[in-house]
């Protein structure tokens, strides 16, 4: 049987990991319209130093960019990697819900 | 002076007609006309694809495998390899056909929300690089360049294209120079329901593809039997899950007006795989 004490630890340990996200982008962009398409951007999120999760939404125009605790993301650094995928940048923010 | 075609160079003329004409579609190009589409910045791309044409009692199957790298978001450079299997005459041979480079580069893009439109100019160049013996040959016997311009407007629901290709043929080593050709281009596209990123994606081609073929000449003599234009519609598809594609399609002769004695096409068909890394 698991020691309660051990179970504790355990689901503080993933909780604490979840807490530990760091904060998360919205990137607009323009002239993306199909998702074989976005793929590009996803590979360029994901090479920035930091980046931890990417999501896409199409129809919006708007991936959301999720990076590591500690880590942050900048404007310029967004319009370089949305440029490299092939598209233009249409807003940059920090998302208000982490 | 008109001069008729015989043997080797009649084999010559209606091999050229199919190869390097490849679309060297990218992404959301249509199947048989090129768009302006290219890769991203660093990306990979491993496409192959399989053709076959009828013409009378001629065929030609043909799969290729094609590499391309995109060096920059607006600039890809590319590589093709042909495995063709030819029947003409009927003789039949098969091997692999000649190698073909090819670049593109989208200098205008316009980008709002949920659209795309750019235009780009497109390279192809054909070496006479097969040496695979036989008859048919599997080559061209010359090396052949295509240039051209194009267009493409992409919405989440509409797409639409239009280009324009010169394709200059080269003189074989038998003194034959098949026609040069003008290639026109016009396609539309939908997309019947709305695309998510991580679900299967669908987008419905019809393109009305022209070929306009000059005279072919031996020896500085134009032949009869060559030349002319011919016009198809082409329905197709484009299927796609992620960073991986699908897309066929079949040309359907709508307009044939060949200069001389010559077999009109009965139909092409295509069909794409594509993965994006």
């Amino acid at each position: 049987m698991i020691p309660i004490r051990a179970l504790f630890l355990l689901v503080l340990m993933v909780a604490s990991s979840a807490w530990a996200q760091g904060p998360a982008y919205d990137i607009g962009v323009d002239g993306l319209s199909c998702p074989f398409c976005a793929y590009g951007i996803e590979k360029q999120l994901h090479k920035l130093d930091g980046v931890e999760k990417v999501e896409t939404d199409i129809e919006k125009a708007v991936v959301v960019v999720r990076v590591k605790d500690g880590s942050t993301l900048d404007r310029n650094q967004a319009m370089k990697a949305v440029k490299k995928a092939g598209f233009s940048l249409r807003s940059f923010e920090q998302s208000e819900e982490k | 002076m008109m001069t008729k075609m015989r043997g080797p160079t009649e084999i010559a003329l209606g091999l050229g007609l199919f190869l390097g004409l490849s679309g060297g579609a990218y992404g959301h190009d249509p199947v048989f006309g090129p768009g302006p589409h290219v890769l991203f910045e660093g990306g990979t791309e491993i496409h192959t694809e399989f053709h076959r044409s009828e013409r009378g009692d001629d065929t030609e199957n043909e799969a290729a495998i094609a590499l391309k790298y995109g060096l920059t978001g607006d600039w890809v450079v590319g590589l093709e390899l042909p495995y063709q299997f030819v029947k003409e005459s009927g003789e039949r041979n098969d091997g692999v056909g000649d190698i073909t480079f090819s670049t593109k580069y989208r200098f205008w893009r316009h980008d709002t929300l949920g659209v795309q439109e750019s235009m780009a100019a497109l390279l192809k160049v054909k070496p006479d690089s097969s040496n695979s013996g036989g008859t048919p040959s599997l080559g061209s016997g010359s090396s052949d360049t295509v240039a051209g311009l194009t267009y493409g407007y992409e919405s989440l629901k509409w797409y639409r294209w239009a280009s324009l290709r010169y394709r200059y043929n080269g003189k074989t080593d038998e003194g034959l120079h098949r026609g040069d050709k003008l290639l026109v281009d016009l396609a539309g596209g939908i997309r019947l329901t709305p695309p998510n990123y991580w679900k299967p994606d669908t987008v419905w081609f019809l393109e009305l593809n022209g070929e306009i073929d000059e005279r072919a000449e031996l020896d500085g003599r134009k032949l009869s039997n060559s030349g002319g234009q011919e016009w198809f519609f082409s329905p197709g598809v484009m299927w796609t899950v992620r960073n991986f594609a699908v897309k066929a399609g079949v040309q359907l002769p709508l307009m044939s007006d060949l200069n001389g004695d010559q077999d009109e096409s009965d139909y092409r068909a295509r069909l794409e795989f594509e993965w994006h890394l």
